[in-house]
C-alpha cells in the first residue's frame, strides 16, 4: 500500500505532468447494475441510473450538498441527456462502492502541473502519460470526496454517458416492442413516442431496457441543449426555507441519546486525572467516555445526556487535570517567526523546492534596471461552518450505522469500522445535508469520536455536538503561511525576473496520515496545495524560480475553501500589484502586458474591469468621492477569476461596496448556481480578509466564538456582480474560484485609496508590523 | 411543564424541564422540532431565532423557566406547504439558500421584521438581520427581503 501511496503523491516531484482526468474513458465508469440495487418496482440500468415504476430517474448521488449546489447541478446532467424534467430526477444514496469515487480531484490535487503544459490540446507527452496513469490509481483507489470544485468536472462526462446509455436502452426497448426504428422515436418528458401512435414512459420500459443491448450512444449536441446552461432552481430551495431540509444534527433515529465533548484545551494534550462525579450527579447525565485521538484530533472526554444541554452541562461539570503534548505548547508567533526566518534563508540560497524553474533567473537578474522585494504574510483561519460539528452513531448486534454531514463517507466509514471494532462492511454509512463544509468535513475526526461514543451506550444512537467553543478551538486550521516575492524588472517596467519563496505547512500529507493512513508514505512528497497559485501563476515572466519551504509546525492543518490559492493568490496579486504601481502603470493595463500569451486571462480581467467601470476599459464609470477600486485575477481549480473591488474607509476601517467578478470556468451548467456561488465565496474570503486570525498561546487557541472570530453580517455585506465568459471547453471548478482574488483586490483597492501597502492579513489599516 | 409551541401546548418530561434548559434544546431534543438551529450558544449568530409573542429571540440564550405562558413560534409555522409565507416563496425566487442551515433563523428574524414594519429602509432591514450566514447569501436575502415587503405592502 505504502508504495502505491508514493506513486501517486510523488508523480509530480519526479516530472511526470498531469491535470484533468480526459484520457480516462468515462465508459470505465458507467459501472455494473449491482452498485445501485433495485427496489422493488425499479430496474437498474447501470451503476448510475436507475427507473422507477412510474417512469422516475432515480441518480445515484455521490456527492455530497454542502451548498454548491452540486445536487441540483449533477441532475441537470443527467435530465439533460434523459430528455426529462428536472423534477423527475429523484437522487438516491450511493453506495460504497469505487465506482464512486473522485478521479477528478485526485488528478488535480495530487500532482502539480504548469497551466501551459496541460493546455487541452496542446498538453506535453509527459502530461498525458502522467494523467492517465494518476487516473488510472484515482479509479483503483475509488476514494469518495466532495471537494477541490471537482464534482462537475469529475462527473461531466460520466453522469452524461451514463444517462445517454441508459436513454439509447429505454429507447432500444421501445424499437424492438414496437418494430420502429430508434431513429424514428422521439422523447419529451420521459415518454417516448412513435408517430404511429405507440407511447410509453421510462417505468413501462425499463425491464425490457435491461436486457436490451445498449447499441450506439451519442451525448446530445451542445446545441441541443435544453437544461444545461439555465439557471434551473435548486432543488433543495423548498426544504431549505421552511425548515424541513436535514442536517446530521438533525437526525433522530428512536432512542437518541445526545453527547457533548470536551477537547483538552491545549492542542495535541492529553487528559491526566479526571473527576467525573460532579457531571454524573446532574440530572440528565448518563455517562462518561474517555476519548483518545481519533483521526487527528485531541484526546477528549465525552458525555452523554438526555438532551444536548444536558450533556454540554455534564462536560462542563467534569474537573480534569489536562496535560500538555511533549513537545510543549504551541505558539502562532513562534510559529510565524520560523516560518519567515526559514523562508529568509531559502530565499537567498536557492532553498525549498521550486515547484517551478524557468530561464536562467541568476544571470537575468544582472540584467534589471532594479528590484523589487516584499513580504506577505498569513494567519491561521478556521472554518466555522454555521452547521457545528457533530456526528449520530448506533453500535448494535455487531453492525455500525452512521449519519454523518461529511464530505468523504468512505473515510467516515473506516474510521467507524476502527472505532467500533468491525469490519468495514458491517458499517452502513448515511450523508445528510451538510450546513457548510469548506473542507472541514473532508476530516472524519468526529466520526471516530461519535461512535466510539456509541459503543458505550448499550445498543441505542448517541448523537455527539461540538459547542462552537470546541470547534473553533480543535479546527484543521488553514495554514499560516509567509512568502518572500522578488523582481527584477525591466526599462519597460516589467518584470524580467520572479523569484518566489514561500514557507509553511503541507496540509495533504498531515491529511493522508489522519485519514487514509495506509496510504501514508514514510516521508513527505511535496504538497501542490503549498504553492498552487504561486508556482502556476500564468504572467509571461521569462526567468522564474518558484519555491516552498514545508515546515511541521504541529499546528492541525486543514484543507480550507480554496486551500492554498486563498493566500497564495493574496501574495502573487498584492505583489504585481506593487509592481505595476511602481512603474507608473494602470494595473489592469500592466496585468494586461504580462498576459499577450494568456488571451483566456485577458479576455476574463478585460471584462471584469469593464464591466467595473474600470478608467480607460470600455465605458469608464466615475466612483463616488472617497472609494477606490482595485483588482485581482487568478487561476484555480480550473477556472479563471478577476475581481473588481469597489471600497472606502468607513469609521476608519475597511468598507466594502461592490465586488465584480468576471470569470471563465469553461462550459457553464447552472449560470444561476455560479453566481450564488460566487457571492458566497466573495463574502466567505472577506470575512478572513477583514477579520480572520487564528492564534495560539500556549496550546490554546484564542479565538473561541463569533464574538471573538468575527465573519462579515449583512450590514457589512457588499454587492457582488458575476459575468461568464461564453465557452465550449469542459467544465471548470465553480465553488472555490470566487475566494482567492477578494483579498489581493481589497487590498490593492485599499492601497489605490490611502497609499498603504497591507501585506498581512487579515487588512488592518493600523499600522502593522515593521 | 408545558410549553406553547405553534399553538399547541407541548408537555416536557419533569425530569428534563429544567427552568434553566435554553427554548432551544427543548425544541430540538425533547419535542424534535429540528428546523430550528444551534448556531453558537450564545445568542450570537441567530441560527436558533424563533418568535416568541411576536418577537425575534434568539432561543439558545432564552431559559424556558423564562417563556411562563408566552407563545413560541417555529420556522415550522412560519408558513405551510400550501400557504407558504410570502418571505419563504420570495426566498426561493431569489434562489436564497446555499447550505440552507442559518435561514431558518433568517426567516424568523425578517419574518417578525415584516410583521411590524411593511417598508423597512436598508438601515432597518441590517439592524433586524443580525445572523451570520457563512454562505453569504446576504446580498439574495435583502433582495428577497425587499420582494417579499412588496408583496405584502
Amino acid at each position: 500500500m505504502k508504495r502505491r501511496a508514493l506513486l501517486v503523491t510523488g508523480l509530480g516531484a519526479a516530472g511526470a505532468l498531469v491535470v484533468g482526468w480526459g484520457v480516462m474513458p468515462p465508459r470505465d465508469r458507467l459501472g455494473a447494475v449491482d452498485a445501485l440495487p433495485a427496489e422493488a418496482g425499479e430496474v437498474s440500468l447501470n451503476g448510475w441510473i436507475k427507473i422507477g415504476a412510474d417512469g422516475t430517474v432515480m441518480l445515484a448521488m455521490n456527492r455530497s450538498e454542502m451548498g454548491q449546489g452540486t445536487h441540483t447541478a449533477l441532475a441537470m446532467l443527467v435530465a439533460e441527456e434523459l430528455d426529462v424534467p428536472l423534477a423527475r430526477v429523484r437522487l438516491v444514496p450511493a453506495g460504497a462502492d469505487r465506482l464512486y469515487g473522485n478521479v477528478a480531484t485526485m488528478v488535480t490535487g495530487l500532482a502539480y502541473f504548469h497551466p501551459r503544459d496541460t493546455e487541452p490540446g496542446r498538453e506535453t507527452t509527459p502530461a498525458k502519460a502522467g494523467q492517465w496513469v494518476v487516473a488510472k490509481i484515482a479509479r483503483e483507489l475509488g476514494i469518495n470526496v466532495t471537494g477541490g470544485s471537482s464534482s462537475i468536472v469529475d462527473g461531466w462526462e460520466v453522469l452524461r454517458l451514463a444517462a445517454a446509455t441508459a436513454r439509447a436502452r429505454l429507447l432500444g426497448a421501445a424499437s424492438i416492442a414496437w418494430k420502429q426504428p430508434a431513429g424514428e422515436l422521439v422523447v419529451r418528458d420521459g415518454v417516448v413516442s412513435h408517430a404511429s401512435g405507440s407511447s410509453a414512459h421510462y417505468g413501462e420500459l425499463a425491464r425490457m431496457a435491461a436486457a436490451t443491448p445498449t447499441g450506439e450512444v451519442r451525448l446530445k449536441r451542445r446545441e441541443d441543449w435544453r437544461l444545461i446552461g439555465t439557471a434551473a432552481p435548486r432543488i433543495d430551495a423548498a426544504a431549505k426555507s421552511d425548515g424541513s431540509a436535514r442536517f446530521g444534527i438533525d437526525v433522530r433515529p428512536p432512542a437518541l441519546l445526545f453527547a457533548a465533548i470536551r477537547h483538552c484545551p491545549m492542542i495535541g494534550g492529553s487528559a491526566g486525572a479526571v473527576d467525573v462525579a460532579p457531571a454524573l450527579a446532574l440530572a440528565g447525565v448518563e455517562r462518561v467516555v474517555r476519548l483518545g485521538p481519533y483521526g487527528g484530533s485531541t484526546a477528549a472526554l465525552a458525555v452523554v445526556g438526555r438532551t444536548t444541554w444536558h450533556a454540554q452541562r455534564g462536560a462542563d461539570a467534569i474537573k480534569v487535570d489536562w496535560r500538555q503534548r511533549p513537545a510543549g505548547g504551541l505558539d502562532t508567533g513562534d510559529v510565524m517567526a520560523h516560518l519567515e526566518e526559514r523562508a529568509r534563508a531559502a530565499a537567498t540560497n536557492d532553498g525549498g523546492f521550486a515547484f517551478h524553474s524557468r530561464g536562467d533567473i541568476a544571470s537575468a537578474d544582472a540584467g534589471a534596471v532594479r528590484h523589487v522585494e516584499q513580504t506577505y504574510r498569513a494567519p491561521y483561519l478556521a472554518h466555522a461552518t454555521m452547521e457545528p460539528i457533530n456526528c449520530t452513531a448506533r453500535v448494535a448486534a455487531g453492525k455500525v450505522e452512521v449519519w454523518a454531514p461529511t464530505q468523504v463517507p468512505g473515510l467516515a466509514r473506516t474510521i467507524a469500522a476502527q472505532a467500533a471494532g468491525v469490519a468495514e462492511d458491517a458499517v452502513a454509512v448515511h450523508v445528510t445535508y451538510l450546513g457548510g463544509g469548506f473542507g472541514r468535513r473532508l476530516d472524519v475526526d468526529f466520526v471516530g469520536q461519535a461512535v466510539r461514543i456509541a459503543v458505550e451506550t448499550g445498543g441505542r444512537p448517541v448523537q455527539l455536538v461540538w459547542s462552537r467553543e470546541e470547534d473553533l478551538t480543535h479546527d484543521f486550521y488553514r495554514p499560516a503561511a509567509v512568502a518572500i516575492l522578488r523582481a527584477g524588472v525591466g526599462a519597460d517596467g516589467l518584470p524580467i525576473t520572479l523569484r518566489v519563496t514561500s514557507a509553511g505547512d503541507a496540509i495533504t500529507p498531515r491529511w493522508i496520515e489522519r485519514g487514509v493512513p495506509s496510504l501514508a508514505g514514510p516521508v513527505d512528497t511535496p504538497d501542490k496545495t503549498t504553492s498552487e497559485g504561486l508556482f502556476d501563476q500564468i504572467y509571461a515572466v521569462p526567468h522564474q524560480r518558484i519555491a516552498h519551504v514545508v515546515t511541521l509546525s504541529g499546528v492541525p492543518v486543514g484543507y480550507w475553501r480554496s486551500v492554498g490559492h486563498s493566500h497564495n493568490a493574496f501574495f502573487v496579486e498584492s505583489f504585481v500589484d506593487e509592481l505595476a504601481h511602481a512603474a507608473g502603470r494602470d494595473p489592469v493595463d500592466y496585468r494586461l502586458a504580462l498576459l499577450k500569451d494568456a488571451p483566456r486571462h485577458a479576455a476574463v480581467l478585460r471584462l471584469a474591469a469593464e464591466r467595473a467601470g474600470w478608467p480607460g476599459q470600455g465605458r469608464s464609470r466615475p466612483l463616488e468621492a472617497g472609494r477606490a477600486r482595485g483588482v485581482a485575477l487568478h487561476e484555480s481549480f480550473g477556472s479563471i477569476v478577476a475581481q473588481v473591488v469597489e471600497a472606502s474607509i468607513d469609521n476608519g476601517r475597511p468598507r466594502v461596496h461592490r465586488v465584480v467578478c468576471a470569470a471563465d470556468i469553461g462550459t457553464v451548467v447552472n449560470p444561476g448556481i455560479v453566481a450564488q456561488q460566487m457571492e458566497g465565496a466573495v463574502i466567505f474570503a472577506l470575512s478572513a480578509a477583514l477579520h480572520g486570525r487564528i492564534d495560539i498561546v500556549g496550546g490554546v487557541v484564542q479565538q473561541t466564538n463569533f464574538p471573538s472570530y468575527p465573519v462579515v453580517r449583512l450590514a457589512e455585506s457588499p454587492l457582488v456582480e458575476t459575468h461568464l465568459v461564453d465557452s465550449t471547453r469542459s467544465p471548470g471548478g465553480v465553488g472555490e474560484i470566487g475566494t482567492p482574488p477578494l483579498a489581493p483586490a481589497l487590498a490593492n483597492a485599499l492601497f489605490a485609496l490611502t497609499g498603504v501597502r497591507l501585506r498581512e492579513l487579515p487588512l488592518r489599516l493600523a499600522p502593522q508590523r515593521a | 411543564m408545558e410549553i406553547l409551541v405553534n399553538g399547541a401546548a407541548r408537555p416536557l418530561p419533569d425530569d428534563l424541564a429544567d427552568p434553566a434548559l435554553p427554548l432551544l434544546w427543548a425544541l430540538r431534543d425533547l419535542l424534535g422540532l429540528t428546523g430550528t438551529k444551534f448556531g453558537c450558544g450564545v445568542g450570537a449568530c441567530g441560527a436558533c431565532t424563533v418568535h416568541v409573542e411576536g418577537e425575534a429571540v434568539r432561543s439558545c440564550v432564552l431559559p424556558i423557566g423564562a417563556l411562563k405562558g408566552r407563545r413560541v413560534i417555529t420556522i415550522e409555522a412560519l408558513g405551510s406547504a400550501e400557504v407558504p409565507h410570502p418571505l419563504q416563496r420570495a426566498w426561493v425566487a431569489h434562489q436564497v439558500s446555499q447550505c440552507g442551515y442559518c435561514q431558518s433563523g433568517i426567516l424568523m428574524a425578517a419574518a417578525a421584521l415584516l410583521a411590524k414594519n411593511r417598508k423597512p429602509s436598508d438601515a432597518e432591514i441590517d439592524a433586524a438581520i443580525a445572523n451570520v450566514c457563512r454562505c453569504g447569501t446576504y446580498p439574495r436575502l435583502r433582495a428577497a427581503i425587499r420582494s417579499a415587503a412588496a408583496a405584502l405592502a
